[in-house]
């Protein structure tokens, strides 16, 4: 598409396996004025291509601070104080956290792009969508108006808008729900290979939320995208996640596929997050919170920082952080309980999968 | 007993001329004492406006409002005052509905002492912890010199409920009370707002766009479904819930995401003809859901408005073609 300026070592060899995304120990930092926010805490993450990995956790987690330390759009009080991004495409591998600012613009399009919640502050109100569209492949030295012009149409047919109406909308002249679209046709406009989506559904309607929820299901499914999706709502994760990270105070707690993490979880807070919240479809069942409230990211409790909200916790737990370690296949939790939660679920289990549709509507 | 409230082909219009908006149109809903009623919808529904007019914040352009058998707009001063008072609603955004340069106890307390259910101090402070111990804010006493930022979300959202009950209502508007709070303290805010039903037979109206939350607060209750103003199905959770007959109740049934893999997987999906929701500047003729709806009759539904009528599973259902048909959301 565009000439090519970022520096690519030659380096693995691409085939099932290719990895497009790998995170090795991710810290990332907020300096303000009562301390240092310690907002990311050594994340590793490898991001498998076409596959989708959902970050879920409560505000505060860190999940969303990951998301931007990925494409380098940290606001100024934050720093990635150590750990190495990889990007990988065509055999060839970049240290995404070495880049400069030029190969950096390039990198957030074209290689990884970003789908922000609040899908009104993305747009410049003075602009029509179409300029919007040409403006973003322009700035990426795609200058040719015909083929923009027909990419632009395709996408924005591919999320089921009129696409001749909205390429001449201003965006306060759409809807909600249409803004969220346009956003999801803008960021695919320069075919990144990788796509994160941070709360890409939250603030939507129901049925505005399924059209989207069915568009991201058909890119992943159809067009094999490889993903992140950030959000709260674990039932986001459950229906579009091949694979789930939870978060909690700025660490990866537990890590698996999507529904070894639903109906095997291995953490307490994992397990504390599915116990509180309901399913609309699956019958009457008990809910319980968490206690306690999320904690200080200044100001860390000793040891596991849930151990303040965590039933299972003991002496060890207030002591030494436990970090992830293998609890099945390809499923890891940081818990130096997780055998007490695999028991606590034999006594007590969740109300989930066909167990609970076979219940259908009985209390 | 008269129900506690009663609307009657209530409706609330904003603007006028080709700006007019009909934000609720002809609602009849009764609320019996005790009971939780959860009003669910999207965005633009008129959920809110309701809850506003139940409220005593805004006046209905036609129709009655009854509270325990009046008429809200005819009572005289001093019933309207209790009206008032016996009728609390708390707010979405506890950060919006909380004065930032008060603290909790100066929140709390003058409540207590202008309407008279504290007489001096001391036992307005006294008063005041024990609502901050209801809605478990404890130890109470390290909650009262604290300013709502140096509060949790969720517990600042306590704290608006703290002080909706210093004037004891007897009916509680809850509208949106905890969709921004964290999942984790969610259940908590809710199982609280469960009690003080049980224990102080605090009748609730819920409103929420949430169907997963409404199911399970007012699962003893009902749930009203509106759309574009209207009250398109009403009825016991349950039936509402697993055996919805509305076309426009069954597309959210199926629509919404589900947190259980297997449960979204198996789940019928239901088309719409349209993905659009019609302006209120604009609405359709006959059923306003006739242009997205799947089971549309061409000269009926873009004819007659439906109305609200009683089906034997319980409730009411304003769709004559689909009333008596039952749908399995989910394939075995």
């Amino acid at each position: 598409m565009a000439n090519d300026s970022m520096e690519w070592s030659f380096q693995t060899a691409q085939g099932k396996n290719h990895t497009p995304l790998s995170l090795e120990n991710v810290h990332v930092v907020y300096n303000i004025r009562r301390g240092e926010v310690q907002a990311v805490r050594g994340v590793d993450l490898e991001l498998h291509a076409g596959e989708s990995v959902a970050l879920i956790g409560e505000s505060g987690s860190g999940k969303t601070t990951l998301g931007l330390a990925i494409v380098r759009l940290l606001v100024k009080s934050a720093q990635i104080t150590q750990g190495k991004i990889t990007y990988r495409r065509d055999g060839r591998e970049v240290d995404v956290l070495s880049l400069k600012p030029k190969e950096m613009r390039e990198f957030r399009w074209k290689e990884c792009a970003m789908v922000f919640q609040s899908a009104l502050n993305a747009f410049n109100p003075v602009l029509r969508i179409w300029d919007q569209m040409l403006d973003t492949a322009r700035s990426h030295g795609w200058n040719d108006r015909q083929a923009v012009r027909q990419k632009s149409l395709e996408l924005l047919r591919f999320v089921q808008l009129d696409p001749e109406r909205v390429l001449n909308s201003y965006p306060h002249e759409l809807s909600g729900g249409m803004r969220q679209r346009v956003l999801l046709a803008l960021s695919l406009l320069l075919e990144p290979q990788v796509l994160i989506l941070d709360e890409p559904t939250t603030a939507l309607d129901i049925l505005t939320q399924r059209t989207i929820l069915d568009l991201l299901r058909q890119l992943k499914e159809e067009q094999h995208f490889t993903m992140i999706f950030i959000s709260h709502d674990l039932a986001v994760a459950a229906e579009l996640a091949d694979r789930i990270a939870t978060m909690y105070a700025g660490a990866v707690v537990e890590m698996g596929p999507t529904e070894e993490l639903f109906y095997n979880p291995r953490h307490p807070y994992t397990l504390g997050l599915i116990r509180a919240v309901p399913t609309v479809a699956g019958g009457f069942e008990e809910l319980f919170s968490i206690p306690g409230s999320p904690p200080d990211l200044i100001d860390l409790p000793s040891g596991c920082p849930f151990h303040p909200r965590c039933s299972f916790a003991t002496s060890r737990c207030r002591e030494e952080e436990p970090s992830l370690t293998q609890v099945g296949p390809d499923h890891y939790a940081a818990c130096w309980h997780w055998h007490d939660v695999e028991k606590e679920l034999e006594r007590t289990p969740l109300h989930r999968g066909v167990h609970a549709i076979q219940q259908g509507g009985a209390s | 007993m008269a129900p506690i409230f009663e609307l009657r082909n209530v409706t609330k219009a904003f603007g006028a001329g080709k700006e007019r908006v009909i934000a609720v149109d002809s609602v009849d809903l009764t609320i019996e004492q005790g009971e939780i009623m959860c009003l669910v919808g999207e965005s633009g529904c008129g959920k809110s406006t309701t809850g506003r007019m139940v409220a005593g914040l805004l006046p209905p352009t036609s129709g009655q409002i009854l509270f325990k058998g009046q008429d809200i707009s005819k009572l005289d001063r001093e019933s309207y005052r209790a009206y008032r008072r016996a009728v609390q609603i708390v707010h979405q955004d506890p950060y919006a509905s909380l004065n930032p340069t008060h603290t909790v106890r100066e929140i709390i307390t003058a409540p207590l002492l202008r309407h008279k259910k504290a007489h001096s101090r001391a036992d307005a402070e006294k008063r005041a912890i024990e609502l901050l111990e209801i809605v478990d804010l404890t130890p109470a006493e390290d909650f009262m010199g604290k300013y709502p930022h140096q509060l949790s979300g969720g517990q600042r959202q306590r704290v608006s409920v703290a002080r909706a009950l210093t004037v004891e209502p007897e009916f509680i508007v809850a509208d949106e009370a905890v969709s921004m709070v964290d999942v984790s303290i969610r259940v908590s805010l809710l199982n609280m707002l469960s009690r003080l039903k049980n224990e102080f037979n605090v009748t609730f109206l819920f409103i929420t766009h949430d169907l997963a939350l409404a199911k399970y607060f007012a699962w003893e209750g009902r749930i009203s479904v509106m759309y574009l103003g209207r009250i398109v199905e009403e009825g016991p959770t349950p039936r509402v819930i697993t055996d919805s007959r509305h076309p426009y109740t069954q597309a959210l049934l199926s629509a919404v995401p589900e947190a259980d893999p297997e449960l979204a997987r198996r789940k019928r999906r239901m088309e719409l003809r349209s993905a659009d929701i019609p302006s209120l500047l604009d609405l359709p003729p006959g059923c306003t859901f006739h242009p997205r709806c799947p089971f549309f009759v061409e000269g009926q539904c873009d004819t007659l408005t439906p109305q609200l009528e009683p089906i034997p599973e319980g409730g009411r259902v304003a769709c004559p073609i689909r009333k008596s048909e039952r749908i399995e959301l989910i394939a075995l």
